[in-house]
């Protein structure tokens, strides 16, 4: 594994002075952020405060304008980096859940591994019932994508991310197109996945994900990071009106 | 299939309200029959009685009908109650009575429509000369030059289908230039490759689709023999290299291109953008991401308007007539320029052309349903564009709220 630059508890990816923009529209300005080896960060924010934009920089689905993302001694934001091997290390997960419709489960999460690490099938299957196991749909290994309830959509997600022994898991509000009662299925396994020592960057909506799992939490308002602390200090003393603002509604006294 | 039979078989045998509304139009159609003039080898003509008491049984049926229908619009409200034709005697014998009704009206359709077809085509068949009337005339014709016609059936239904086939395996080659984008890892070489590539397609398509195959056909067919000629062979050697089916095969292939790569492009832009990033987030490259997840969805958007392109195929071949391919079209101009009876022989012409199209649409829909996906129907094979429009732009509208969603 490339793992050799990031020294345990050293910054796993950094990003720095990184800026954004949609057409003349401003949405990252010169964001700062690291990322250490086995942490859990939560990035919260209203919407349109840039934190999607943020995340999908991390793995470059957006093409910075400037800065750098420093991830295993190497620049993202240069250009013509390899992003495809560096995305190997990376693993994400839509709000959409963009499972591949022309696949069943298993396909989903076979065919990077069989494609990029040219494991055998059978070893990528096996690596894949593993996973799936574990997220609890072990029983639908064969179903079609387009069968799955929008929670076990997402679980498959995750795990199909997983298959590729990611150093790294991105999680794009990854609970927002679910109904309240299944919302919970998808936060364990991220709960899990948390506990077992994965370093994790999750956008989310869930402040109480956010204060119990996360090791630090940043929020973000348009376009730069207002304030970052430990979900103790962030949800219990924020230091800005705007956070205190935003935060309202989960804020103990 | 079983279930609408079933549902038919019940119709049929159960007693139901609307028994005259249909069946007085059949009686009446049956009447008609029997004001038509006998043929020699219509056999009511030695039952006479019997074909007397059908006319005033239909006759009756439609009396009785005039009667219940007066009775409804008297008793608008209370019909249901204080109709006689709404008890239960009554409305069980009107039901046989409606079977014999399509059965008079059968009896009478066979002895005039069928015994007439059967005696006009005989007694076509055994003139020597040109009959006068319309349909005496096109059974004359067709019999004597029906191994011409079917040639040009055959030639037709050949350049169709051959030339889609061809056609579906260059758009596909043609599309993955076309929808080719500079990835930020490309390194110049393949910037400039995928460049041309992009700009070739969009040249092809736009030259393609802008010329009418009238004369594409012409250009393609001139261009070859006169390549050919230049090599020094005769102009008999070149017609039997070069021949006018090969030519029409050529134009219909490399048109259909185009506009089937339109069709494949608006099924490939019409995918899900989440698709694509979610295939490039697990680090395969823009080529793998789009030949393991984007282009086989793609391509099942685009079967029905793909499948289509046969039908506008098997209808378009007829221009290509003009070099000289000897299809349905050219086949009938020659039958046309022995008898002179033009509009006789662009009917038939008009007939086969709907019958296979319909077979070809009926044939496509049923393989469409194979691959699970809705066909589209005839009727709309007009509307291609207009449909692949729509598709494509549900996938640019579901793109831009994505896009929201990210600055989000």
């Amino acid at each position: 594994m490339a793992n050799d630059t990031a020294v345990q508890g050293g910054p796993l990816i950094r990003v720095e002075g990184l800026r954004k923009s949609f057409g003349s529209h401003l949405v990252l300005k010169d964001i700062d952020l690291s990322v250490n080896q086995g942490e859990v960060v939560t990035i919260i924010g209203a919407s349109g405060s840039g934190k999607s934009t943020l995340l999908r920089c991390m793995n470059l689905l957006e093409t910075p304008d400037s800065g750098h993302i420093w991830f295993h001694g190497e620049d993202l934001a240069a250009d013509r980096v390899n992003i495809n091997r560096l995305r190997e290390h990376i693993g994400m997960v839509f709000q959409s859940f963009n499972l591949f419709n022309n696949m069943n489960v298993l396909g989903n999460c076979t065919l990077a591994p069989i494609t990029l690490k040219k494991m055998s099938k059978a070893e990528a299957e096996d690596e894949a019932k593993r996973n799936l196991i574990a997220v609890g749909l072990g029983d639908f290994i064969n179903a079609p994508a387009t069968s799955l309830s929008g929670g076990q959509k997402q679980r498959v997600a995750i795990a199909r991310a997983l298959c590729m022994k990611p150093d790294l898991m991105l999680f794009d509000e990854p609970t927002s197109a679910l109904d309240p009662e299944i919302v919970g299925e998808v936060l364990n396994v991220m709960r899990d996945l948390a506990a077992e020592g994965m370093t994790m960057v999750v956008v989310t909506h869930e402040m109480a994900f956010a204060k119990g799992v996360s090791d630090k939490v940043v929020f973000m308002d348009q376009g730069v990071i207002a304030e970052e602390s430990s979900p103790q200090e962030m949800f219990t003393n924020p230091k800005l009106p705007r956070t205190r603002e935003f935060l309202s509604r989960y804020l103990e006294d | 299939m079983l279930e609408r039979l079933r549902r038919f078989g019940r119709f049929v045998v159960e007693d139901h309200r609307y028994v005259f509304l249909g069946t007085s139009v059949v009686a009446a159609l049956g009447v008609w029959f029997s004001m038509q003039r006998r043929s020699d080898l219509s056999f009511l003509r030695s039952a006479y009685a019997f074909e007397v008491c059908l006319y005033w049984f239909l006759m009756g049926w439609l009396a009785l009908s005039a009667v219940a229908l007066v009775l409804k619009l008297i008793h608008w409200k209370d019909y249901a109650e204080w109709s006689p034709f709404r008890r239960k005697p009554l409305v069980t014998v009107v039901r046989w009575l409606s079977y014999g009704v399509w059965a008079a009206t059968a009896i009478l359709f066979v002895d005039r429509a069928i015994m007439g077809f059967f005696s006009v085509t005989s007694a076509a068949l055994a003139q020597d000369k040109n009959p006068s009337g319309f349909l005496s005339s096109i059974v004359y014709m067709v019999d004597k030059s029906y191994g011409i016609i079917l040639q040009g059936i055959l030639t037709t239904v050949g350049l169709s289908v051959f030339g889609t086939l061809i056609a579906f395996v260059l758009a596909i080659l043609l599309v993955f230039l076309r929808i080719q984008e500079i990835d930020r890892s490309d390194n110049d070489a393949v910037r400039f490759l995928k460049s041309a590539g992009v700009l070739f397609a969009k040249v092809y398509s736009t030259v393609v689709r802008g010329t009418p195959m009238m004369v594409q056909g012409m250009l393609i067919y001139f261009t070859g023999f006169g390549l050919l000629k230049g090599t020094g062979m005769t102009v008999s050697e070149i017609g039997a290299v070069w021949t006018t089916f090969r030519a029409g095969l050529v134009t219909i292939s490399l048109n259909s291109t185009a506009y089937m790569m339109e069709v494949l492009r608006g099924g490939i832009e019409a995918v899900d953008p989440g698709q694509n990033e979610a295939a490039r987030s697990l680090g395969l490259s823009q080529w793998q991401a789009m030949i393991k997840v984007v282009f086989p969805q793609g391509v099942k958007n685009a079967i029905p308007a793909l499948s289509n392109e046969l039908v506008v195929n098997i209808k378009d071949s007829s221009v290509l007539s003009v070099i000289g391919v000897f299809d349905l079209m050219f086949a009938t101009k020659t039958v046309v320029g022995i008898y002179f009876k033009q509009i006789e022989m662009y009917a038939v012409a008009a007939v086969v052309y709907l019958c296979l199209t319909m077979v070809a649409s009926w044939l496509l829909g049923k393989f469409a349903r194979h691959l699970s996906v809705e066909p589209q129907p005839l009727t709309s094979v007009s509307d291609m564009n207009a449909t692949v429009g729509t598709v494509a732009g549900t996938g640019s509208s579901e793109y831009s709220l994505d896009m929201k969603k990210a600055r989000g």
